[in-house]
């Protein structure tokens, strides 16, 4: 028990992750162009009639896979190592894989025409990604870039410095000594290029904004709600100690130290014992769920999923002998030793038994089932009870929810339960849902990363 | 025989009386102490035969810091210790792993409260008989 470590879960810089997930989606969008660029040339090359020079595409094509993989593995270790430096590495990443991406662009046109194929307005959709994922002012020094490369490919073939690789079939007669045609769409080309990236930046700047404000605004509510947490923390505690202390008092008396009781004072006594002990049960749970909200860390160690889990349905067995429910437990050998804080799940899994057995009627059954998934354990607890009505489903984990029906069957109940549960399996990274059919019973799936 | 002579060290003077009560029934002599200052100077003045101690006295952890300086204390730390505490819940530390780990918690036993008459009498009078 000495070496429990704490660690932090479940707590992830949003800039940062954004981040990352924008530098993984430009390398999805240049797969696509990867597998783009060998269908159009083999297509073009087959059954086009337009003369083509298909090794270097081929070539290119090839290149570009290669640096999209080493990109990939690249910020996979990136990932790994979770520096705080990150999200200033990624942004030059950015700045830096999509000049790139300029430059292949700019290469593959010079092998397949330069000014004479039209694929060179592909280069507005490197101006839209980066006036996404750019500032304004690095969105500009990009398509400044672009423009330069354009410019020196259809200068040096005009000056005849490059050579030309005529689109023939597609063009008449080569294009890149006309002037007039040059001039133009370079013209075209620039202007073009620049208002897309000023249109592209002003509407990213105000989405930008909107989010800015949301996260903002999303900050100040769960600031709030931390304050009503610590509010609430303070109360029950305070409660819970009056409570103790009347429960101390009570108990002498009704356990006869003080002397005899008559019938009368006994039952009143007793009936006041048994009120203070319900009230001290929900003042307990209310505390447990503000504390686990509050906590940013919580205590984690390796344990014996499958151990933890006999020992929460050993606790029912009584209470479901009572009621002559069939409690079946069933546990995939693949699955081993899991990490997070024992008691916390454990509760959680006693927490849905204790349900289970409450709801289900008398000779009923409860079937338990721990099974692997490879990076995960899910647990599934289901019952044949008297289900959850349909339209409170997404409610039951709600605080102080309870179902319509459950109050029928039990007059106490807090209806913070599930929600601990919630809270501690998100806390966990882990997931939770429910499945049921009024009348006919209900499935509780636990998801937990191992 | 003498009575057992117990100190209760406690800032909560309902739940020190209903103990008294009871451990006056089994005819303990008690004495009381309603912070961990005057805890101290009665363990030094009475040498009780055994200490109840809340552990969130003032702060959260004053018991422990009162118990520490008993059972450094060789004239007294054969001094039986029975900690009071609502602690289990809020670390979930399983108190029974912990306790007679003495670097760790220096104490003899615990009791969760709220308290229960028999255990109260049940675990003083197994201390006592050590």
């Amino acid at each position: 028990m000495g070496e429990l470590k704490t660690s932090r879960l479940s707590e992830r810089n949003v800039v940062e992750g954004g981040l990352v997930e924008r530098l993984y989606w430009l390398i999805k969008l240049r797969w696509i162009a990867f597998a783009g660029l060998f269908l159009t040339v083999f297509f073009v090359d087959k059954f086009v009639g337009i003369s083509l020079k298909t090794y270097p595409l081929y070539a290119a094509a090839i290149f570009l896979g290669i640096y999209n993989l080493s990109f990939r593995v690249f910020l996979y270790f990136l990932e790994k190592k979770k520096s705080a430096a990150v999200p200033k590495i990624n942004n030059f990443l950015t700045n830096f894989q999509i000049s790139l991406d300029l430059i292949f662009l700019a290469i593959l046109l010079h092998f397949s025409g330069g000014a004479e194929n039209p694929f060179i307005f592909y280069f507005i959709f490197h101006m839209i990604i980066a006036s996404i994922l750019l500032s304004r002012r690095a969105s500009f020094w990009q398509a400044t870039f672009a423009i330069f490369l354009f410019l020196s490919i259809v200068i040096f073939e005009y000056r005849k410095i490059l050579p030309h690789h005529c689109l023939k079939g597609f063009v008449g007669q080569s294009l890149h000594d006309n002037l007039l045609y040059v001039a133009g769409v370079s013209f075209v080309f620039i202007t073009t290029l620049y208002i897309a990236v000023y249109m592209a930046t002003s509407i990213s700047r105000r989405l930008k904004k909107r989010e800015k404000s949301l996260r903002e605004a999303n900050e100040l509510l769960e600031a709030n709600d931390r304050i009503k947490s610590e509010y609430v923390l303070r109360v029950t505690h305070d409660i819970k100690g009056h409570l103790s202390a009347i429960q101390g008092c009570i108990e002498p008396v009704t356990g006869g130290i003080t002397g005899p009781l008559n019938e009368k004072q006994r039952d009143l006594l007793q009936r006041a014992d048994m009120r203070t002990g319900k009230l001290m049960f929900f003042v307990k749970a209310l505390l447990e769920v503000t504390r686990i909200k509050l906590s940013r860390q919580i205590k984690v160690e390796y344990f014996s999923f499958g151990e933890m889990v006999k020992e929460a349905v050993a606790n029912i067995q009584s209470k479901a002998r009572d009621k002559n429910l069939s409690v079946k437990l069933t546990i995939d050998p693949g699955v081993d030793k899991a990490r997070g804080a024992r008691e916390y799940i454990q509760e959680t899994i006693s927490n849905i038994l204790a349900n289970a057995v409450k709801y289900t009627p008398r000779n009923g059954r409860i079937d338990v089932n721990v099974g692997d998934k490879g990076n995960s354990i899910i647990t599934r607890i289901e019952d044949t009870g008297i289900g959850i009505p349909k339209d409170e489903l997404p409610k039951v984990f709600d605080e102080f929810y309870r179902a319509s029906n459950a109050k029928g069957v039990e007059t106490d109940g807090t209806g913070l339960g599930l929600s601990i549960a919630k809270q501690v399996i998100a806390r966990h990274d882990g997931k939770i849902w429910v499945e049921s059919e009024e009348g006919r019973g209900t499935t509780f799936f636990i998801v937990l990363p191992k | 025989m003498a009575p057992a002579k117990i100190l209760i060290i406690d800032d909560d003077p309902d739940i020190v009386e209903a103990m008294k009560v009871v451990l006056e029934s089994k005819q303990y002599h008690v004495s009381i102490a309603e912070n961990g200052q005057k805890g101290l100077e009665k363990v030094k003045s009475q040498k009780p035969d055994l200490i109840i101690l809340d552990v969130m006295m003032e702060t959260n952890d004053k018991g422990f810091e009162v118990s520490r300086e008993i059972k450094s204390d060789a004239a007294y730390k054969d001094i039986p210790i029975l900690m009071l505490t609502a602690i289990k819940e809020k670390t979930g530390l399983d108190f029974k792993k912990e306790a007679g780990d003495e670097s760790w918690l220096p104490v003899d036993d615990y009791l969760d409260k709220p308290l229960k008459p028999d255990e109260l009498i049940a675990k003083v009078g197994a201390l006592l008989k050590k």
